[in-house]
């Protein structure tokens, strides 16, 4: 419970700051599927960042590679494929390449997803609280040990920091410190009864709201409500909630509520009952409206200190710590200059050398930038983490090719000349081309490595002076705080069941703990899929990708799920790649939108950008191929069908099917054309010498009517 | 007014305690696209599937082309009990008016029966006096070797009539592509089953007809030997319409035919719907729950809320004065490809306990304006004609 409240401060303050934060970043993403047909090229080369707090669309038709996308940042993908190229980058790790055990503490805790079919995602044979507690009490265990290890470790970090800064009272900090930890467990235990409590009274009270209106308007049917709120309001009795004084007054007439209520039915008079439960709800609502003691400040004193937490130990704490990590963010800075250093001379050997000049000096650069990665970083370093990675991987591919290139070559050169001497037999026969590695690729490759991490290197260096210091203590403070109270907080069945039925009711069903002993099958379509997203938000992930989510539903409820999908993401500041072929959909949910086609990214830009002004063909042709209340000539349909990607068609994909296509279309694929700082279209369309081509009538008349039916609108307001 | 093509008189169709559809009437014209639209569960695929017999009805009755096809019994058999109930304590002369009624009411029953069994049946020995009478005549007439050739086409005619049903004029296209196909049956088979169920036994004529169908859908020749797996989704559905329009009928009950497809398939789908549509003047029974495309497609809309018929209007009528809150908040809740208007939009909610107050009278359907329908209670039919500007009546 701490931890949540926790998470949810550290989330507030980073929206305020106006830095925008790269949560994942994915570069040149290239996926490929071995079947027997041959190798289908799903993904060729996307790239992609995604912001904190922002929605990403990715619209396409069936094939073009989205959902493969979102299988891969999940590392979710079929057994058949074959991550060729590129790199996902997700807090200082490459999502490509980790390993099962790291993806574990990240799938399902940091990025969540919500799949298209909600049906087929639950477990037709479990109850839905089982579901939804599944993995918050098989990951307890994990957490708390992941919590404990990450505690150590930042403890020591920031001790050690803080002995650099103010060696006398290093000692004297660490063991307060200790004592905190102790203290805390105690506090999160009290938090753990007090919210139940406090959910109870909740439960109660909105219980009697909804008796009162069904007494209201004669329509109060099912008598048992009587007896919820009876037992939610005596569990609801705790002394930082309902105290025992406030209880007594009502205490008769709680346990008189269920009493005769088959005859006041009968006779239709319930007003003694609304009477009374009026009284009860205004006694919950007073309950309800008291603040929350805090714990943890509650058991220091408790423990026998006299000034209090804040004012006393943390106050020393925090500042000894900035201090600290002022000096070390000192000796970061010269670390991270040295490296770019490093990095411009490695960078001048490989231009003038290529990579066999480079190999001898990768050590140095390597240790360099390894040094330079400061461990008191929230977000890690994305670039710098994965530099050393990335080098080893694309030197061991240099060499790899230099060893093998030749013999491979050789070998087929051989096989072919031996073919072809079959061929003229009369025999057919084919040799599969040889699989060299492109050795100008991997070059180019790590050029473009260490020229990035060099860039990026500069520009910290430059921002380095306008880092607010006390906001970064202050965060890394809290993540302390936190891990202390991951460490404590246990996950047993009753608390894991009060969080799944609160995640319920913010997801908006009804009744939750009705719902919560239902199977999936008693649940509408609409109502799974809020189970699902449920599921998803359990463990208060970071990324939350939705693949389709309301295409299996009606207008009405997808409705719901998107307004819910948008609140949520305000209320936890998520970040959400958003799925869908259906352009219709994104309109209200998107801040960008990429378009995709096979496998490629055709059109990227704002939502306001794809919408009002699109560039690409392809985009013109979705966007005129769905019927709007205003339609009445014939719809224009895209031709033929997507290309099949085991063998990609020359030139730009959409070409066959793209009524604009010149002749370059076929020949040559298209380069990206910025339309403007945040919109791009790859289609020689925009090329200065291209004619001009007005998108179809029905996409401009569209433009027309939507422009003006916001200027009145506005013009009204 | 000329007899429509389908007529739906107070359809009931209960699963058990489940009202699935309660109550709804509607009439469909020759060569209309009649809509209908509400979220899942309302009620909307039962009635497609009550029209063409795949459930036996509960009570009410359908009439195709003036011919009852599907007739259910509940209704009578309730009225009966209740004046059973009654007849106990009634005056002697109340009681001959209730016998009476009674009676009539079991003939309604037994003639309820008869219909929904035996509308086949019935249609099938008419199909074959048809023929007795033109063939007949015809064999009197001639001699020789051209008596033995009408013979032939006598004896053929007399088998196809014979396996004529009458159900067949009334066709169904399925949601999902692929679960409505059987994957061991090539297109051919697929297409060619119904044909062959009707009594066509000859190849090259199957042929044809399937090769025919399958170029006016939009497929080729050549896909008729292949299975289902081989094709992409819309052309999977187009198989589909295939299927059901080689049946030659007059109307189709199409379930949702575009929600399982991408955009862009689904504006092919919905053109080649167009097309067959103008072509052989068919008529449709379009159901969908995405508006615009229901919109888009349909001359009149009925809007369906928990097994009720809530509104029924022509589709520029429904789109223009949406009456009933419930089609109100259906219509807010329709996704623009617009992100500014996105942005401002307010969804209306539907809550029909705070909505409506029934509690001193039952709603029913009611004509606000010609040809809009509105299930309302009196006041609130007021209300709605004061909307519209009308002003007041007590008469309907």
């Amino acid at each position: 419970m701490m931890a949540e409240n926790n998470t949810k401060g550290i989330a507030v303050q980073a929206q305020e700051s106006p830095q925008t934060e790269k949560k994942l970043q994915v570069h040149n993403l290239r996926i490929s599927f071995r079947t027997s047909a041959g190798k289908v090229q799903a993904v060729r080369g996307i790239s992609f960042d995604l912001q904190k707090g922002e929605t990403l669309a990715i619209v396409g038709e069936s094939g073009s590679g989205k959902s493969v996308t979102s299988k891969a940042i999940l590392g979710i993908q079929a057994g058949n494929a074959i991550t060729e190229e590129g790199e996902i980058l997700y807090n200082g790790m490459d999502l490509l390449k980790i390993g099962e055990d790291d993806f574990y503490h990240l799938r399902g805790d940091k990025l969540a997803m919500i799949f298209q079919d909600p049906l087929s995602s639950l477990n037709p044979i479990m109850r839905i609280g089982k579901q939804l507690t599944e993995a918050m009490l098989l990951k307890s265990k994990a957490r708390r040990k992941a919590s404990r290890k990450e505690f150590g470790t930042w403890m020591g970090i920031l001790t050690k920091r803080m002995e650099t800064a103010a060696p006398e009272k290093s000692a004297e900090l660490k063991r307060q410190a200790d004592h905190l930890k102790q203290l805390e467990k105690k506090s999160v235990k009290k938090e753990q009864a007090y919210q139940a409590a406090r959910s109870c009274a909740e439960e109660a009270e909105e219980e009697c709201e909804n008796i009162l209106y069904l007494i209201e308007k004669k329509a109060w049917k099912d008598l048992s409500d009587a007896a919820k709120v009876r037992d939610f309001t005596k569990h609801a009795i705790h002394p930082d909630v309902l105290t025992e004084e406030e209880y007594k007054p009502v205490r008769e007439r709680v346990e008189s509520l269920t009493r005769g209520l088959r005859a006041r039915q009968k006779k239709n008079d319930f007003s003694e009952t609304a009477e009374s439960v009026r009284m009860i709800s205004e006694r919950l609502k007073t309950a309800l409206e008291k603040e929350k003691p805090d714990y943890l400040e509650q058991t220091w004193k408790e423990a026998g200190h006299s000034e209090s937490l804040e004012e006393g130990f943390m106050k020393e704490f925090k500042e000894y710590a900035e201090a600290g990590i002022r000096v070390s963010d000192r000796k970061f800075t010269q670390y991270r200059q040295k490296a770019a250093e490093e990095l411009g001379k490695g960078l001048e050997t490989l231009k003038a050398g290529g990579p066999d000049a480079l190999l001898p000096e990768l050590n140095r650069i390597c240790k360099a930038v390894d040094d330079s990665i400061d461990p008191v970083e929230l977000v890690k370093d994305s670039m710098a983490c994965t530099f050393t990675g990335n080098m080893k991987y694309l030197s061991a591919r240099w060499r790899e090719g230099l060893r093998s290139n030749d013999r491979k070559e050789k070998k087929y050169q051989r096989e072919k000349a031996r073919a072809e001497k079959r061929a003229a037999r009369g025999k057919a026969w084919t040799v599969p081309a040889p699989t060299v590695i492109d050795l100008d690729t991997v070059s180019s490759n790590m050029e473009r490595v260490i020229s990035g991490l060099k860039e990026h290197y500069e520009e910290r260096i430059a921002a380095e002076g306008t880092e607010d210091k006390a906001r970064k203590t202050e965060l890394v403070i809290r993540n302390i705080e936190e891990k202390a109270a991951g460490m404590a907080a246990r996950m047993d069945k009753w608390t894991a069941r009060n969080k799944a039925l609160k995640l319920m009711e913010e997801v908006g069903i009804s009744e939750p703990r009705v719902r919560y002993r239902q199977y999936p099958f008693e649940f509408s379509g609409g109502m799974r899929q809020r189970i699902v997203i449920a599921i998803a938000l359990a463990a208060d992930p970071d990324i939350l990708i939705c693949d389709e989510p309301t295409t299996a539903l009606d207008v009405t409820i997808q409705a719901q799920i998107l307004e819910l999908i948008n609140r949520l993401k305000e209320k936890r500041n998520l970040s959400i790649i958003f799925i869908t072929h259906d352009l219709g959909v994104v309109a209200n949910m998107a801040d960008r939108i990429a378009v995709m086609y096979a496998g490629k990214i055709v059109e990227y830009g704002t939502s306001e950008e794809i919408f009002y002004a699109p560039a690409h063909p392809y985009t013109w042709a979705l966007l005129s191929s769905m019927p709007d209340l205003d339609t009445k000539e014939k719809l224009e349909a895209i031709p033929g069908t997507p290309p099949n990607m085991i063998y990609p068609p020359k030139g730009d994909a959409f070409a066959e099917r793209n009524r604009y296509a010149m002749e370059i279309d076929f020949e040559e694929e298209p380069p990206v054309f910025q339309v403007s700082e945040t919109h791009w279209a790859a289609t020689w369309l925009l090329h200065p010498d291209a004619p001009k081509v007005d998108p179809p009538a029905a996409v401009t008349e569209r433009i027309r009517k939507m422009k003006a039916r916001t200027a009145e609108v506005s013009g009204i307001e | 007014m000329s007899e429509p093509l389908l007529r739906v008189e107070h359809l009931c169709q209960y699963f058990g305690p489940n009202k699935a559809v309660d109550d709804v009437s509607f009439e469909i014209n020759k060569g209309e696209v009649f809509g209908l639209v509400g979220e899942s569960g309302c009620g909307k695929t039962t009635t497609g599937r009550s029209i063409i017999k795949l459930y036996n009805i509960t009570s009410g009755s359908i009439y195709f082309k003036g011919k009852r096809i599907a007739a259910g019994t509940k209704s009578y058999k309730d009225r009966i009990s209740e004046a059973r109930k009654e007849i106990a304590g009634a005056s002697p002369e109340r009681r001959r008016e209730l016998e009476t009624e009674i009676a009539r009411l079991r003939e309604e029953i037994r003639k309820a029966r008869r219909d929904h069994e035996q509308c086949d049946k019935l249609y099938k020995n008419e199909l074959v006096r048809e023929v007795r009478e033109k063939f007949e005549p015809l064999l009197g007439k001639t001699t020789g070797e051209k008596r033995k050739q009408t013979a032939k086409e006598y004896r053929k005619a007399l088998r196809i009539a014979k396996k004529q049903r009458y159900v067949t004029k009334i066709q169904m296209i399925f949601q999902d592509p692929i679960a409505s196909l059987d994957p061991r049956m090539t297109v051919m088979d697929t297409i060619a089953e119904g044909l062959v169920i009707r009594g066509e036994k000859d190849k090259a004529v199957l042929e044809q007809k399937v090769y025919d169908i399958l170029e006016r859908v939009g497929l080729v020749r050549e896909h008729a030997n292949r299975y289902p797996h081989e094709f992409s989704g819309g052309q999977r559905q187009r198989i589909g319409v295939a299927r059901a329009v080689v049946m030659e009928p007059e109307l189709i009950i199409a379930d949702e035919p575009v929600s399982a497809l991408d955009v862009s398939i689904q504006a092919q789908v919905i053109n080649l719907l167009n097309e067959l549509r103008r072509d052989f003047g068919l008529t449709f029974l379009f159901i969908a729950h995405d508006l615009s495309v229901v919109k888009y497609f349909s001359d009149r809309i009925g809007v369906m809320y928990y097994g009720h018929m809530v509104e029924l209007a022509t589709s520029d009528e429904l789109f223009a004065h949406p009456l009933h809150p419930y089609t109100q908040s259906l219509l807010s809740a329709i996704p623009l490809p617009d992100p500014l208007m996105e942005k401002k939009r307010k969804r209306l909610k539907y809550d029909p306990l705070s909505a409506h107050n029934y509690g001193n009278e039952m709603p029913e359907m009611r004509e606000v304006c010609p040809g809009h329908f509105v299930r309302c209670s009196m006041e609130e039919f007021g209300r709605y004609r004061q909307q519209l500007g009308l002003g007041t009546s007590d008469e309907e």
